[in-house]
């Protein structure tokens, strides 16, 4: 089992837990109370067990478009961008976000469950692009700080720069000798950054944690496990691989088209996904919400007039809205907002009703929320 | 022997065994014996009920069974948001499910102590599942369930001490 740099202080405080190999705090004090912190002041989540990768030369936009579902070439310096490892049937080898560090040098960040098999992908499609893959996951440290209030938590270690960052775009800060990457980006719904520790020292790693929970203790913050960290995507209606996402799924299945850019390249599945967006999907995934009592969990039917029409991949009590709610796949004739449907709770039928994502009023939560509501 | 004699022995023994009971040598049911209860780590087992395998606990009044989960079941879920009850008149099998205690992350089923009739639910726990977490053996019961065959279930089920054990080779692990 792995650890990640930050393991004695969840060891002291949380309840650890394991995933994907690595032992990880669930929660701390509670995963309500985290998950509240979150949409209404700020978290930090330790996010090390994460893979990250790094592709660097003459090529290494090449490799990934031809590797990816997106295009990389057009993408700024800087910025980032979501991105698919496809098989050629467009099924889901991973989802990951790709930051452009330099013109030939871009940096990868993947979900723990793929990472080796991420890995070994890319090698066995490397072909002859000259370009070169480094596995920096024991090297860069990771964490993330979410929340409405977390840009004025790193505003007092990072200075105004650090609140300056757009959405979806990063920038090298420097601390106590150590490389830091910031970006605007999350997995909560709200906004908030993710730090990379570049040629970290654990001693560094938690220095900065520490920092962090000592800036945002006037706001609030609260250290969040990986309870809380899957609560909030789900309230979102950000996917999980494993979940929503796997080998047997499509990003157009998904819903996830803005990850698949079709151009002029050649990349792996182009053909099975464009397929799929000309002649339609048999399965599409959707959002629930229960009108009646009862928690929907991974694995549940969903039937319509007693006809089973999909399933449930993602299910939990939503902290924030207090209802049951749900992410699945269903057949796209019932994938309409407002669609009355049932699940399967252990035998008995619950009500429930198809909606948007986010599951929450985007005018009170989340990035976009108007502040002075 | 005279008849004085021998109930003077029978004095003695009565004695003997009373001075042991006293000093816990030998274990004799006490009045108030409920109140008390066994720690194991953070863990509470009450003494006066029966329990089960997986973490249930049974206490007969009266004839019925009233039932619920454990401390330990509780505290290994953390905060409970959901618990599904049985229907009230449905019919229960021992060590089948009966209903669930769930936490945001978790699906913890309930399974029936003993076999019968659910005869009374726990409507409070519908609006205050919490009460799972604030109170496993007293305000946050589950059911009352009308026993079918009783005597021959509760001899399948653990005495405190039983489960006491059972709870320090779960966290020796």
């Amino acid at each position: 089992m792995r650890r990640t740099v930050l393991f004695s202080f969840h060891e002291k405080y949380g309840r650890i837990g394991e995933y994907a190999g690595y032992e990880m705090p669930l929660w701390y004090k509670g995963v309500i109370s985290e998950h509240m912190a979150v949409r209404e002041r700020a978290g930090v989540f330790d996010t090390s067990h994460m893979g990250r990768l790094l592709i660097k030369g003459p090529q290494a936009a090449d490799l990934l478009n031809y590797v990816s579902t997106n295009n990389h070439s057009q993408l700024e310096v800087m910025k980032a961008q979501h991105a698919f490892f496809c098989n050629s049937n467009g099924g889901v080898i991973d989802d990951f976000l790709a930051f452009k560090l330099a013109q030939n040098e871009f940096f990868l960040v993947v979900n723990a469950i793929n990472h080796e098999k991420d890995v070994e992908w890319i090698r066995r499609n490397m072909r002859s692009f000259d370009a070169v893959l480094s596995d920096l996951t024991e090297k860069v440290s990771m964490m993330a700080v979410q929340g409405p209030l977390s840009p004025d938590a790193l505003r007092e270690i990072f200075g105004d720069r650090v609140v300056e960052i757009k959405h979806m775009w990063s920038s090298w800060f420097s601390l106590d000798g150590v490389k830091i990457l910031i970006s605007r980006t999350g997995y909560t719904g709200e906004d908030g950054f993710e730090l990379y520790l570049f040629e970290e020292e654990e001693r560094k790693t938690l220095d900065l944690w520490n920092a962090i929970l000592e800036a945002g203790r006037e706001f609030g913050i609260e250290p969040c496990g990986l309870a809380a960290r899957d609560t909030l995507r789900l309230e979102a209606g950000f996917c999980l691989y494993g979940n929503e996402l796997d080998e047997e799924t499509t990003p157009i299945e998904a819903g996830l088209r803005f990850g698949v850019k079709f151009d002029d390249r050649e990349f792996i599945g182009k053909e099975a996904l464009l397929r799929q967006v000309r002649e339609g999907v048999k399965k599409i995934r959707v959002g629930l919400r229960m009108t009646e009592r009862g928690i929907p969990r991974k694995g549940m039917s969903i039937l319509k007039n007693g006809r089973e029409i999909g399933y449930v991949t993602s299910g939990t009590l939503s902290p924030l809205l207090k209802v049951g709610i749900a992410m699945g796949y269903v057949s796209p004739e019932y994938s309409r907002v407002g669609e009355r449907v049932e699940i399967s709770i252990r035998g008995r039928l619950a009500k429930a009703e198809i909606v948007k994502f986010p599951f929450y009023d985007k005018r009170r939560y989340g990035r976009k929320r108007r502040t002075n509501l | 022997m005279t008849p004085l004699a021998h109930s003077k022995k029978i004095i003695f023994y009565v004695c003997i065994i009373l001075i042991l009971a006293r000093l816990e040598v030998i274990h004799m049911p006490k009045e108030k014996s409920s109140e008390r209860s066994i720690m194991v780590d953070e863990y509470e087992v009450r003494i006066g009920l029966l329990y089960t395998e997986e973490h249930e606990w049974v206490k007969v009044e009266d004839g019925k069974a009233r039932v619920g989960v454990t401390d330990y079941a509780q505290k290994s879920l953390h905060e409970i948001v959901y618990v599904e009850l049985p229907e009230e008149g449905i019919e229960v099998e021992q060590m089948k499910p009966m209903g669930t205690v769930e936490s945001i992350k978790a699906v913890s089923e309930v399974y029936s102590p003993v076999s019968g009739r659910v005869i009374k639910i726990n409507e409070r726990l519908r609006d205050s599942p919490e009460l799972v977490n604030k109170s496993p053996y007293d305000e946050g019961w589950i059911a009352v369930i009308e026993p079918s065959n009783l005597d021959e279930e509760l001899k399948r089920l653990l005495t405190p001490e039983q489960y006491a054990d059972l709870l320090r080779k779960i966290i020796k692990k």
